[in-house]
């Protein structure tokens, strides 16, 4: 029996392919910049052109199909995640990277139905790395199979997490207050290179032991989620609990010891979940 | 140019086999044997082209050689720059090799070694990515800043303390962001090539400064020691930046996380 999204997924790694050269073409160029919910919550033009050209062209092919992306809730569109199959699309990831020109920007699209990612693709396209995975056949980057590190031992775990965007003092001591504990236990290292989707692949390809982080949005995990899972890792709620897509959170491991030992360090930052209704 | 070619084979070649990992101040600081392996080579060829020049060196250092900067030629040398993202195979991994004369920093080399990417500066002749011209950003507010720095190899509480405590005022002060590659010559380069608006670290150490130094100041930009002074090259700590407003905004803001100079016995 062949498979019924294999054909979506060859499509959303061209699309990805394109994406990223009208991205490398933009780095290029002067940028206007404007923010969002804070004044270091960065958006481009680009990263709303090349959001409009990845869903015109699916909207064109599969026009059944459901959508959630990041300009397109930023302006007004729903973020709820029904059993319809749907794109969740972050067409830049590490926006603040790309207006500054450092080198770690990628295009996300996961791929969700029946709420189960079906597959995920990440073009981190500065380094024309494309990682993709499709569930149980394993994840790739440029074609080499992935795996990760399989690290149990917490001391001796490299970790990748990101500061984040909210500037609000409480919860920037609470971000920093996690990183100590952590450091503290103690650890290799802490890693940040300004994107959530490359820091989990730098994970599914083994440099990295973990990445957890809290503030993110389904459309910066749900490409590479599927990516670390089919490397041999797992995804865990910051609680301890089972990953939840629309949570904001998450823990992406090499191996479930390490991913509990992190929620045993982590003091949860409320958020509001992405499927909320108010 | 070929024992560039000779060293990054050799490190590429290692950075997929097993490795055999030590500690040295720290559990945080390790060392392997590609890093004395790639120190060994890169002394012995030099020492045989340039048999009067001296040499300082992470690996000979730590095995006892003194850090002392003379009036002599000297290569001052970090084989891998890293060797904690080595030994994760966490593809920031560069070889840094720094020339110095009547104390004068004259040159630098920083090798990122998965990317293979050449970084250069020569004093008063430009720095140089790939024979293509370095120039830093000229960005002057802090609040439109993305900065990059490193942990350093102290874990203790009072360490994590200032450190995370520097961190908290620079994003207070409203900066863009703050990153943490794991190399401190391959951010330094970040700097240069203007991806990066500034640099600040405690805990690195000359050999880790000398040829970034160069390619930094060559491609436009400042560096000077975290007091807001001119760089020390063996005090172990450093503020850089595109412009000097920013590199002494971040010397203001930041408290002094103390570490043992490198020529103190």
């Amino acid at each position: 029996m062949s498979d019924p999204w294999q054909e979506c997924m060859d499509y959303a790694v061209t699309l990805a392919k394109k994406a990223g050269e009208i991205i490398r073409g933009a780095l290029k160029e002067e940028k206007s910049i404007m923010i969002k919910s804070s004044p270091v919550d960065l958006v481009t033009e680009t990263d709303q052109k090349v959001e409009n050209f990845i869903i015109s062209l699916i909207k064109e092919k599969y026009p059944s199909h459901s959508f959630i992306g990041e300009e397109s809730v930023a302006a007004g569109e729903g973020s709820i995640l029904t059993d319809n199959p749907t794109w969740i699309i972050d067409p830049i990831d590490g926006t603040t990277n790309f207006v500054h020109r450092f080198p770690f920007v990628a295009v996300s699209i996961g791929f969700v139905v029946n709420k189960k990612i079906e597959f995920g693709i990440v073009y981190s396209c500065v380094e024309d790395k494309m990682y993709t995975a499709r569930r149980g056949k394993g994840a790739f980057c440029n074609g080499q199979k992935l795996k990760v590190s399989g690290q149990e031992d917490i001391t001796k775990s490299l970790l990748v997490t990101e500061l984040g965007s909210n500037r609000d003092p409480e919860t920037i001591k609470i971000v920093l207050s996690n990183m100590e504990r952590l450091l503290s236990i103690p650890i290799h290292g802490i890693r940040a290179v300004g994107t959530a989707a490359v820091n989990m692949c730098l994970v599914a390809a083994g440099g990295a032991d973990a990445y957890y982080e809290m503030g993110i949005h389904c459309w910066d995990m749900a490409g590479a989620g599927i990516i670390i899972t089919e490397a041999g890792g797992v995804l865990l709620d910051v609680s301890g609990g089972p990953f939840d897509l629309m949570s904001r959170r998450i823990i992406a491991a090499s191996s479930r010891p390490i991913a509990e030992r992190i929620a045993k360090a982590l003091q949860i930052i409320p958020l509001k979940r992405d499927d909320a209704t108010n | 140019r070929l024992i560039y070619e000779l060293l990054f084979q050799i490190i590429r070649k290692a950075l997929t086999e097993e490795k055999q990992v030590s500690t040295k101040t720290s559990a945080a600081d390790l060392v392997t044997e590609t890093d004395h392996f790639v120190e060994n080579l890169i002394i012995s060829v030099l020492k045989e082209k340039f048999p009067s020049h001296r040499f300082i060196a992470e690996e000979s250092t730590a095995a006892g050689s003194k850090c002392v900067l003379t009036d002599s030629p000297t290569w001052i040398i970090d084989p891998v720059d890293g060797t904690c993202n080595f030994v994760h195979r966490f593809p920031t991994v560069a070889v840094s090799i720094g020339f110095a004369v009547n104390k004068e920093l004259e040159f630098g080399v920083i090798y990122h070694c998965t990317e293979e990417r050449l970084y250069t500066g020569r004093r008063g002749q430009g720095a140089f990515c790939n024979d293509k011209r370095l120039q830093v950003s000229k960005e002057t507010d802090i609040s439109k800043a993305l900065i990059l720095t490193e942990i350093g190899p102290k874990r203790d509480p009072a360490t994590l303390k200032l450190f995370l405590g520097n961190i908290e005022r620079l994003l207070k002060a409203q900066a863009h962001g703050v990153r943490v590659i794991g190399s401190s010559t391959l951010a330094l380069c970040h700097l240069a090539s203007g991806a990066a608006d500034a640099y600040y670290q405690f805990g690195l150490h000359c050999w880790d400064l000398a040829a970034a130094t160069v390619i930094i100041r060559e491609a436009g930009g400042t560096v000077i020691d975290t007091s807001g002074g001119p760089l020390d090259l063996m005090s172990c700590r450093v503020v850089a930046a595109g412009t000097r407003e920013m590199a002494m905004f971040i010397a203001q803001e930041i408290q002094t996380i103390h570490y043992r100079r490198d020529d103190e016995n």
